[in-house]
């Protein structure tokens, strides 16, 4: 027999006794033999099989325990879990309500307070926490009868008004920001400054700068009887105005849009409100569908 | 192959019966292939737990691929934190003690040698080659457990070898 097929033997571990006398006799029987013997100091632990079957029994018992509640108890959490938050999003949930173009909305707030929404605008408040504060949030124009109660804040984008019981009008735009108190008196906080106004003020603002005005006779904004109207206004916002109030687009060519401009247009007859305010600065009025060019000769 | 009567492994006597066939070797191969710091008695249990939970899913037959498998990767996911060393037992009983100084000292080399070779072989190499020598398996037994033929555990056997040698020789 060869030394292959010894070594081959011996590492099989099938050699006879006759084998491993000639096994002994090759050149590297003693390397081999030293390196095998050392090996064994790497033998592996020994396994305890019925104390670790036992442990593993145990431990699956304990597992499969748990899984058998647990499973049920997630799936009725996460079900709560999701009806609270749903419910949370409803009941918390801001009221919003948003008009159009040539639109206008009228609203009770939950203490019959009064608000009338002029187009193009945003009003947003909570219903929930209606009792502990009244407070909204508003993105263009609107008229307020304020029910006399605690304290009822206006948040805008230039300051908050703030009042107890009153009726005003608040127009906020791009450039410009007008607060006008009809009954009883408001406050206007505008960069950390407080403003009261009384009963026919007017609180306005634009570019940026406070302007004085003279004192408002009527009752109430003539926007509510569909009547926008103008004292010594850039002529840019009577535009802005009546792209709101009329579904068009509107151009001016060779005319300056600070021009002032004093008067009011219907927010109801597109012809009329053309000629009264190209009158009196004598522009020329052209109509393409919804585009409007205003020339001056 | 004989077909399954079970689909399933869902019973406390099959459970236990693939414990009594599959922990033992399963704990072999993983402490010869990662060494004994990362715990493989755990990784069997961890191993036959999963087997549990997925026994549903799992026939008898496919026991073995499954558990060895999942131990496996239990282990490949600390293996990156960790170098794989395997140590010899310093347990090691000594039958003589009136050996010459100089024959300890070339002992001690002898096995720190050893050591590095033993830790330089590849994975396979390693398992087969300990499965042989430590644990005195036969090559169809090797074969077996680690589901290859019998001539790739004879190559890994050999290579193993030769490789030692060439190690140890080297000073």
């Amino acid at each position: 027999m060869d030394r292959e097929q010894l070594i081959h033997k011996w590492l099989n571990h099938e050699l006879t006794p006759e084998e491993f006398e000639a096994f002994k006799s090759l050149d590297d029987y003693e390397e081999l033999m030293k390196l095998s013997q050392n090996i064994q100091s790497y033998k592996a632990p020994s396994y305890d099989l019925n104390q670790e079957l036992a442990i593993a029994l145990n431990r699956k018992n304990g597992t499969s325990k748990k899984r058998s509640w647990m499973v049920p108890f997630m799936k009725f959490a996460a079900v709560l879990v999701i009806c609270l938050g749903i419910f949370y999003v409803l009941t918390t949930q801001p009221t919003s309500t948003h008009t159009a173009i040539a639109e206008r909305a009228e609203l009770e707030l939950p203490d019959d307070s009064h608000v009338t929404l002029n187009a193009l605008s945003n009003l947003t408040y909570n219903k929930n926490n209606w009792n502990k504060e009244r407070k909204v949030s508003l993105d263009g124009e609107a008229f307020f009868k304020v029910e006399k109660g605690s304290k009822f804040e206006v948040i805008t984008n230039f300051g908050i008004v703030s009042v107890l019981g009153t009726q005003f009008n608040i127009k906020q735009r791009e450039h410009f920001f007008e607060v006008t108190c009809y009954e009883g008196s408001v406050n206007v906080l505008y960069k950390q400054k407080n403003t009261v106004l009384k009963k026919g003020d007017t609180f306005l603002i634009i570019d940026g700068e406070i302007l004085a005005t003279e004192k408002e006779n009527k009752k109430q904004p003539s926007w509510l009887d569909y009547l926008s109207s103008f004292k010594s206004m850039p002529f840019r916002e009577v535009i802005a105005e009546m792209e709101r109030q009329y579904d068009v687009s509107i151009k001016v060519k060779g005319m300056d849009l600070k021009t002032p401009f004093t008067g009011s247009f219907p927010n109801n007859n597109l012809e009329v409100a053309l000629k009264t305010i190209s009158k009196p600065l004598q522009l020329n009025v052209k109509q393409k569908g919804q585009t409007i060019i205003l020339t001056r000769d | 192959m004989p077909k399954d009567l079970q689909d399933h492994i869902c019973d406390d006597a099959l459970f236990s019966k693939a414990f009594r066939t599959h922990a033992d070797h399963l704990y072999k191969f993983l402490f010869y292939k990662f060494g004994s710091q990362l715990n493989p008695k755990d990784k069997v249990q961890e191993a036959f737990i999963k087997l549990w939970e997925n026994c549903k899913k799992v026939p008898p037959s496919k026991a073995k691929s499954y558990l060895f498998t999942v131990a496996n990767n239990l282990m490949l996911n600390e293996v990156a934190h960790q170098k794989i060393v395997l140590k010899h037992q310093q347990t090691q009983q000594r039958s003589h003690s009136n050996e010459s100084p100089e024959f300890l000292m070339q002992e001690k080399e002898y096995q720190e040698k050893l050591e590095n070779a033993i830790n330089n072989l590849s994975e396979a190499q390693r398992v087969a080659f300990l499965m042989n020598r430590a644990e005195g398996k036969k090559f169809k037994e090797i074969a077996f457990i680690l589901d290859i033929s019998v001539k790739a555990v004879e190559k890994r056997i050999y290579g193993a070898l030769e490789k030692l040698r060439k190690d140890i020789k080297e000073i």
